[in-house]
């Protein structure tokens, strides 16, 4: 087995490095890639415009209206005097909330009564809607409990907000380890794909055959430069992590470590899906189809506590949502193997088992 | 352009599309899963997010807290503790999102009279999960134990989407994403494929002129297409109830509009490159990337940087998302979606004049 294995290592090896467009996919995925999307996307609530119709002209409307204007959710963008013309607004889309303050608004407060506020917000996009409404809440009561103190609070519980690990709530850094968990996973799953089916559609895997070498070291052969360049790839985006300011709270080795054992899973994907294909064309819409519900089901792109149940019971079965666990875990919270151990376990149980099972089907397909 | 040459060739093509399996199934089951995925997936209303609960005080009042945050919809009662280290690695692990620690003297000073503060500590690794969460735990808790007398009464209204579900939202925008998934991609491959194989050139060798080739080509992929985005909005009708507030005509006939964009970018793509391979990289660069995050589909564009929104504009993905979503969302007329139609009609001619006059030179 040594020799030849060993040979067959290096020509692989030597492969792998000539084979430019792969490797410049490689570098594109984790780094133009990665800073692009968390540059681009968000979920951050912020900047929402803001159409305001101030019918009170009070001190107390002035000052409410200036408390959404300095907030970070909303940028005042328009101040109309009548209401249709606001809603106008909100209809074409041009404001996504509409904040009436009524006539006689202070008045009410001061004496004592109570007072209404109208707010109306574009629901199209229900994740922001959610946000915006819950926002604009807080920053009127945070102005009554300015403007009308003592109003009768005895005797009641007073939340107190801390958020760890990221404490102002930036999407961005969680995009990042995402989307690096991401490239791994498609990296894993495309290359030894492309590299068996190559040799299959230029028919040189039946040279490969005739020799002496056995189908277990081709295979060895085939998977071995994918997780050595999928562990290595993570140190170009560790830089990238570190201009996005995500702090590597936890170890880099057990990271590593991780990511190798996840990579088990996503070659051995990547292998089943050569077995079963001849030309690379239906290997890369294989490996579409594939990527595509894991992806999903990771929890990178929305969080499986939102799933329905029988979503969630499925993304058990994805070795990415536990890595996407583990990324965040290890990056953002600090946490080490005696926290991640079930996670671990998880992915190496099925990372074996896919591994051992594409091992059978490369042997039988091949010969 | 001969009627008969060009029905022939037609026949031809869409002989050759029932013949290829793999390619139909694709065609049909891909929008689908897609479909799937994203209206089920794709959920941003939280619901039932893990909560942990250190209770200090251990008296009726706060176990009355703790059943709380049980009932409430948001939050599901996961583990309560009586040590803070529990609390802390449950949230390392992600097990909880959210942990409570209440703190002992609750009951008491809210006895007295007093301000008792409760402190809740939240997952912040999951930003979306970590904001909705804590605006809820706020409610929550500023309502215990009764709820608070407020002198100011807001009276929000949700226009639109009344309901906030996220189907409604992400089903309209899925249309764009779809349609810019396959047909251009399809399309592509169909005519790489005559070059690589190099039946090409006995097309050109033959009397078929190239706009009878590229209409033959079209015509059936087209088909394909505009029977794909029926599909997907039956389905997307009928299975997950999303409501159309405006008019179905206008719909189709705007999806009519973008299915011939998308096929047109399929062959723009096919016009410029000779492999199948470097076809579909080039496809998923300038359709399905771009019909994704840059399209508003999912990712607002007002919250990115100008150069990104300035280059989310080169693709037409965006236009039609805003038709479909005016359309099915906010009753929108033809007045209204008016100017991304124009936009996707211009679009489209552009990317057509364009293909073939590339079509043209290689020809000659």
């Amino acid at each position: 087995m040594g020799i030849a294995l060993f040979g067959l290592l290096r020509k692989e090896l030597v492969q792998f490095f000539r084979d430019r467009l792969i490797l410049t996919l490689i570098l594109w995925l984790y780094t133009i890639e990665v800073v692009i999307c968390a540059v681009a996307l968000s979920f951050d609530v912020s900047h929402l415009p803001l159409a305001v119709v101030d019918e009170d002209r009070s001190a107390l409307s002035r000052s409410l209206i200036q408390k959404f204007a300095v907030s970070e959710t909303f940028d005042l963008k328009f101040q109309e005097t009548r209401v249709a013309t606001a809603t106008d607004l909100l209809e074409k889309g041009d404001a996504t909330m509409v904040l009436v303050v009524p006539a006689g608004f202070e008045g009410a407060l001061l004496a004592g009564k109570s007072a209404q506020l109208q707010l109306l917000q574009d629901g199209t996009n229900s994740n922001i809607a959610a946000n915006a409404v819950n926002d604009a809440l807080q920053i009127v009561q945070r102005q009554e409990r300015e403007a009308l103190p003592a109003a009768g609070k005895k005797g009641v519980a007073v939340p107190l907000i801390r958020i760890w690990y990221n404490p102002d709530l930036t999407t961005s850094g969680f995009i990042v380890l995402s989307m690096i968990a991401l490239a791994g996973m498609m990296v894993g799953v495309i290359h030894p794909a492309a590299s068996i089916v190559r040799e299959k559609e230029r028919g040189t895997i039946e040279q490969l055959l005739v020799t002496p070498i056995s189908t277990l070291e081709l295979f060895l052969a085939k998977v071995t430069p994918t997780l050595i360049m999928g562990v290595l790839s993570i140190f170009p985006s560790l830089v990238i992590v570190r201009v996005f300011d995500v702090p590597l709270q936890g170890s880099l080795l057990l990271f590593l470590v991780l990511t190798a054992i996840f990579l088990l899973s996503a070659i051995a994907l990547g292998v089943l899906i050569a077995a079963y294909s001849r030309t690379l064309q239906q290997a890369l819409l294989l490996s579409f189809f594939g990527l595509f519900p894991l992806m999903f089901l990771s929890g990178g792109l929305t969080p499986v506590e939102t799933m329905p149940p029988f979503l969630q019971s499925l993304s058990l079965l994805s070795p990415l949502r536990y890595y996407m666990d583990i990324i965040v875990g290890i990056f953002l919270k600090g946490a080490g193997l005696a926290v991640l151990w079930d996670e671990a376990l998880a992915l190496l149980v099925i990372g074996v088992t896919l591994f051992i099972f594409s091992l059978w089907v490369f042997r039988r397909r091949v010969q | 352009m001969k009627a008969h040459r060009l029905g022939a060739l037609i026949v031809k093509e869409s002989r050759e599309l029932i013949r290829d399996p793999v390619t139909i199934a694709l065609a049909v089951i891909m929008p689908l899963i897609m479909l799937f995925l994203f209206g089920y997936a794709v959920n941003l209303d939280v619901e039932q997010v893990a909560v942990g609960i250190y209770d200090l005080d251990n008296t009726p009042a706060s176990r009355d807290l703790s059943a709380r945050f049980d009932s409430s919809r948001y939050f599901q009662l996961e583990q309560k503790t009586t040590d803070l280290r529990d609390l802390e690695s449950a949230l390392q692990s992600s097990t909880i999102s959210m942990g409570v620690v209440i703190p002992a003297g609750l009951a008491r000073q809210l006895l007295r009279g007093d301000e008792a503060p409760v402190q809740v500590i939240v997952d912040g690794g999951y930003p979306v999960l970590g904001r909705l969460a804590s605006a809820y735990a706020e409610a929550v808790i500023a309502n215990f134990p009764a709820p608070r007398q407020s002198a100011v009464r807001v009276q929000a209204r949700v226009w639109f989407n009344p309901s906030l579900r996220s189907v409604n939202f992400v089903i309209p925008g899925l249309f764009a994403v779809i349609l810019m998934a396959f047909p251009p991609l399809l399309t592509a491959l169909a005519i790489v494929r005559e070059k690589e194989t190099g039946t090409i050139e006995q097309i050109y060798a033959s009397p078929v002129t190239s706009t009878e080739f590229v209409v033959g080509k079209l015509v059936p992929y087209g088909l394909v297409a505009f029977l794909e985005i029926l599909m997907v909005m039956v389905v997307g009708f009928a299975w997950f109830q999303v409501p159309i507030a405006g008019s179905p005509i206008l719909l189709l006939t705007s999806a009519f509009v973008y299915v011939l964009t998308t096929v047109g970018i399929g062959l723009l793509v096919s016009s410029l490159v000779r492999t199948q391979l470097a076809a579909m990289l080039i496809t998923l660069i300038v359709t399905l990337m771009p019909s994704f995050l840059f399209s508003g589909f999912l990712f607002p564009l007002f919250t990115m940087p100008l150069a990104l929104q300035l280059y989310s504009w080169l693709f037409p993905a965006g236009y039609f998302m805003e038709i479909s979503r005016g359309i099915v969302l906010k009753s929108a007329g033809l007045e209204a979606v008016l100017p991304n139609l124009m936009m996707l009609i211009v679009y489209t001619v552009l990317v057509f004049v364009f293909a073939a006059w590339r079509m043209k030179q290689k020809v000659a």
